[in-house]
């Protein structure tokens, strides 16, 4: 019974189907009358409905045709490449370009297996360096630079 | 006659040397910016606008069409390279151009691309100088409902663009549907699906999703398995197509330029179909259609020439109306204006040295675009040898300040990074991006002009079918669909039968 | 005496920090995307500003919920003169009575800088609508059994708002269809799909000229230099119909007196600049006169539009 569960499209099919579901939850307030009866919530109730139906039919499929196994999953990529964007988009109004850019290199880097302290530090301050100089200067993007330290 | 008289004072306009200059550096310039992963050509034009205060209006106008193009061609860079399409259209291109770059193939697949660009530019100035204004008012009879009836054909041609099983292909689509409702309904003003999230008030951006979904999930394979992209990139073969290859790329070509140049005229951005009816087309005709997904060239030369097919005839509402067809047109128009040109009807009659100067300097640029970027291919692809430690950190870096510049709202970034996530979830659950984006961006346009047709027509479905054009359009749709989902339903019953 | 010369003292200290105002780029916020009317008009404003005070004065479009988005990031930036934004008959206006979470009130959590320009609105139909002036035309609308369809560019635009108002007035109900953006409603007003809509001058004068749509009139006081055989609603029977989309800066409420008073003052100074002048005029807009450039009446102009926005769009909203 576990091989049979941990099929990999068994498994995409209830995803879409609890996916579906959200979305049917979420369009429940908004009302389906309208022009030709077609209001607010009738698209996204019916396309979760076409959705839930098409994702069980996945799930069953895959019950009886057994298809490829779940890959192999790693979260240090994930984790620390996810992490570093969601870190940029703190820090970069507050604390600026200077500070989210090598943040956001330092992290990032470390999803890599091969990644090395000295050389990721050089890397990041340069690579800011850079992307200040053409997004800022050149480009006169309205990106904060540094508001901490020059107040924009 | 007049046509060669027209043309010859455009050249002569497009040919000073100011002109040239201009055009050569928004070219340059817009395909620099634009191959910066994350930026695509609406922000790429937005950045580069200020440039432009400085000259004069027609000037201006040369430097931001080169600009435009630029960034388009740019973004297609970005696409074959990094498997980050910055626009719609690059979406096609990075399906089975990064394949081709996977496989060392890049150099071969942006000069394809270059190729084919250049000889769609060329055929699409040509239509635009003949019969650009009198084909502006075929495309006003596009209505509500006809639109509606394309984008359904268009939905049909999201489930051809599937590599592998169909039902996974519909699947994504009507999930691409269903992402594609989440924001403020425009006949209410109601929030629909924003969970309450003052960000997700105007729905869903198209760059955070391809980004998340297509570039940063790319991002994420490859750090799984180092090898396997170590090996593909050590495999760099010619950097430029042979002539096996050119030939291959003919037809692909010409049918593609066909396709985007029809579509891009009308007007409420038609062109987004054009590279998807192209890679659809073309692999209804291929011998060997299993290729297509893994590098097939005449994948990447098709909806490419399309695409800049597309662009090109996209200017023409611009020009002969002075409404613009996209969000790209849009920020033409707010620059037009603040040079002091408002675009409208009267463009062609009143200032006759613009329409066609601008219409000469479309083709110049086009030919300047080959120039800069068919040396510079040796360029990209040597950058993709840089250790890829170091890679990846500059992609995600120069990606973060794109997708914030578009709004300036680090929301935009956090998003990109949980689409991210769901692109990882989707390449482990062996579910494909690319027919959810094409869901996505259809989904829009699709239920506004369906609403847009009932309201008109007081609640009548009827009305689809009472407009000739809107019930071809459905009726093609409809047989696209069974074409495409015809296949797979056959292979079921026979391995039910062998069962 | 302390006080005395604490009083010199301050009075120096701020005038010194009036000089030194501003030292460092400015951003003006706008909430829209940029190319629309309101980028331009800060566009052409801000490059005024930059050449007079020496600073960069650089545009960031923060777009978003019917330019609700950036007006409530520039009400919360800190009041310092280093973050402006340009708010519009939308924002301070209609807002509260079309979004129940307002962040913001537009009467009370800003220092108002000035008015910009005013973009008169034109009540605007297809080519061939049935109706020889603004009368006839009010007529036929008024008609249920013409079935006249209005477009609008969604709900919380200016088309929408505007429209509603005109409705409300001439007391019609017409089959009414959402597009997104401008652009698409007014092809469809072009390609003769639906037969009427009412919007800002910018974006309808070049298909106006040319012929591809006609316009019945003129939401102002004074026919437009742009369109001068436009008759205003007053000439041709509809008074009561005075609407133009304003644009103003506003500033966050706390800024400093003097850093107020000199913004103020470059902005009148730049409203009476020959080129800028006629880069506004040339889309149509309308540039206010000396009285309704000041901070004060900017203010009474916004506590006004919000009352009366109120009544009109409450009802039509869900």
């Amino acid at each position: 019974m576990p091989q049979r569960v941990l099929r990999r499209d068994f498994l995409g099919g209830l995803l879409i189907l609890a996916v579906a579901a959200v979305a049917w939850w979420l369009a429940q307030p908004l009302p389906s009358g309208g022009n030709g009866g077609v209001g607010p919530g009738t698209l996204p109730k019916a396309l979760a409905v076409i959705l839930g139906g098409l994702g069980l039919i996945l799930s069953v499929d895959a019950l009886v045709a057994q298809g490829p196994g779940l890959g192999r999953w790693t979260l240090r990529g994930p984790l620390l490449i996810l992490g570093g964007l969601a870190l940029f988009g703190v820090a970069v109004r507050p604390l600026g370009l200077a500070v989210a850019g090598p943040l956001l290199i330092i992290v990032g880097a470390f999803a890599s297996r091969e990644v090395r302290w000295g050389e990721t530090l050089v890397f990041g301050a340069l690579m800011t360096l850079f992307c200040v100089g053409l997004f800022k200067f050149a480009l006169g993007l309205p990106i904060p630079l540094a508001p901490w330290l020059m107040g924009y | 006659m007049e046509l060669i008289a027209n043309l010859g004072v455009g050249f002569a306009t497009a040919l000073t040397p100011m002109n040239l200059f201009l055009c050569f550096i928004g070219c340059l310039v817009g395909t620099l910016i634009g191959v910066l992963p994350g930026v695509g050509p609406i922000a790429t034009i937005a950045m580069l606008m200020p440039l432009t205060l400085k000259v004069d209006p027609t000037g201006a106008l040369i430097m931001l069409a080169g600009i435009y193009y630029g960034a388009q061609y740019g973004g297609s860079t970005t696409a074959i390279l990094v498997n980050m399409p910055g626009e719609v259209t690059a979406v096609v291109t990075a399906i089975d151009g990064h394949e081709m770059a996977k496989r060392g193939e890049a150099g071969i697949a942006l000069g394809v691309a270059a190729l084919g660009s250049f000889v769609a530019g060329t055929i699409a100035t040509l239509i635009i100088a003949a019969i650009g204004a009198p084909l502006t008012r075929l495309a006003l009879l596009f209505g509500p409902a006809e639109y509606f009836g394309l984008m359904v054909l268009g939905l049909g041609l999201a489930i051809v663009l599937a590599r592998g099983s169909v039902l996974k292909a519909v699947i994504m689509v009507v999930l691409g549907l269903l992402l594609s409702t989440v924001g403020t309904d425009l006949e209410t003003g109601q929030e629909r699906l924003t969970l309450g999230l003052g960000e997700l008030s105007d729905g869903v951006d198209f760059a955070v999703l391809a980004m998340g979904v297509f570039g940063i999930a790319e991002i994420l394979r490859n750090l799984e398995n180092p090898e396997s992209r170590n090996v593909a990139v050590a495999k760099v073969g010619r950097l430029l197509p042979g002539m096996a290859e050119l030939r291959k790329c003919i037809g692909p070509v010409l049918r593609a330029t066909g396709l985007g140049a029809v579509l891009g005229i009308l007007p409420g951005n038609g062109a987004v179909l054009g590279p998807f009816a192209s890679y659809a087309l073309e692999k209804k005709l291929a011998k060997d259609p299993s290729r297509f997904g893994k590098g097939a060239i005449e994948a990447v030369a098709g909806p490419e020439s399309a695409n800049n097919a597309g662009a090109q005839t996209s200017f023409i509402p611009l020009l002969t109306l002075g409404i613009p067809p996209n969000a790209v047109m849009a920020l033409m128009v707010g620059a037009m204006t603040i040079h002091g040109l408002i675009p409208g009807p009267q463009v062609m009659t009143k200032h006759p040295t613009l329409f066609w100067g601008m219409v000469a300097s479309m083709w110049i640029g086009n030919l300047l675009l080959l120039v800069i970027n068919l040396p510079l291919i040796g360029l990209w692809v040597r950058l993709l040898k840089v250790p890829y430690r170091l890679l990846f950190t500059t992609i995600l870096l120069f990606c973060a300040i794109g997708i914030y510049s578009i709004n300036n709202n680090p929301y935009d970034v956090y998003f990109t990074a949980f689409f991210g996530l769901v692109g990882y979830l989707l390449i482990k659950l062996g579910l494909e991006p690319a027919p959810m984006l094409l869901g996505f961006v259809l989904g829009r346009l699709m239920e506004e002009k369906l609403r847009q047709a009932l309201a008109l027509s007081e609640g009548s479905f009827m009305t689809f079918v009472e407009r000739p054009v809107s019930a071809v359009l459905l009726a093609i749709a409809a047989v696209i669909m069974v074409i495409a989902v015809l296949p797979a339903v056959s292979r079921k019953r026979e391995q039910a039968f062998q069962e | 005496m302390k006080r005395a010369v604490f009083a010199v003292l301050a009075l120096a200290a701020s005038s010194v920090m009036a000089q030194q105002y501003p030292s460092r780029p400015v951003t003006i916020i706008v909430p829209f995307a940029a190319g629309g009317p309101t980028d331009i008009i800060a566009r052409i404003s801000g490059e005024y500003f930059s050449k007079a005070l020496g600073q960069q004065f650089v545009v960031e479009n923060v777009a978003g919920a019917g330019g609700t988005t950036g007006i409530t990031r520039g009400a919360q930036a800190k009041p310092d003169g280093y973050t402006i934004m340009m708010g519009h008959m939308g924002t301070h206006g209609a807002a509260p009575a079309l979004y129940a979470n307002l962040k913001y009130d537009p009467a009370k959590d800003f220092d108002p800088l000035g008015l910009v320009a005013g973009t008169p609105i034109l009540i605007v139909a297809k080519k061939d609508f049935p109706a020889a002036n603004l009368r006839e035309f009010i007529a036929k609308v008024k008609d249920p059994s013409a079935k006249i369809k209005q477009a609008h560019a969604g709900v919380g635009s200016v088309s929408f708002t505007t429209c509603t108002l005109l409705t409300s007035q001439i007391g019609a109900k017409n089959i009414v269809a959402a597009y997104r953006g401008t652009g698409p409603a007014l092809n469809d007003l072009v390609g003769g799909q639906v037969d009427y809509m009412c919007d800002q001058i910018v974006n309808l004068v070049e298909q106006v000229k040319g012929g591809s749509i006609r316009a019945y009139a003129i939401a102002t006081a004074e026919r437009s230099p742009a369109l001068p055989d436009v008759p205003t609603t007053k000439e041709a029977g509809l008074p009561e119909y005075q609407v133009s989309a304003w644009n103003a800066l506003f500033a966050p409420k706390g800024l400093p007196k003097d850093v107020a008073q000199k913004l103020n003052e470059t902005l009148v100074k730049a409203l009476d600049d020959e080129a800028t002048r006629k880069r506004l005029l040339d889309l149509g807009s309308v540039i206010p006169d000396t009285a309704g450039r000041s901070p004060q009446a900017l203010q009474k102009l916004v506590e006004s539009e919000v009352a009366r926005w109120n009544p009109i769009l409450k009802s039509a909203r869900q």
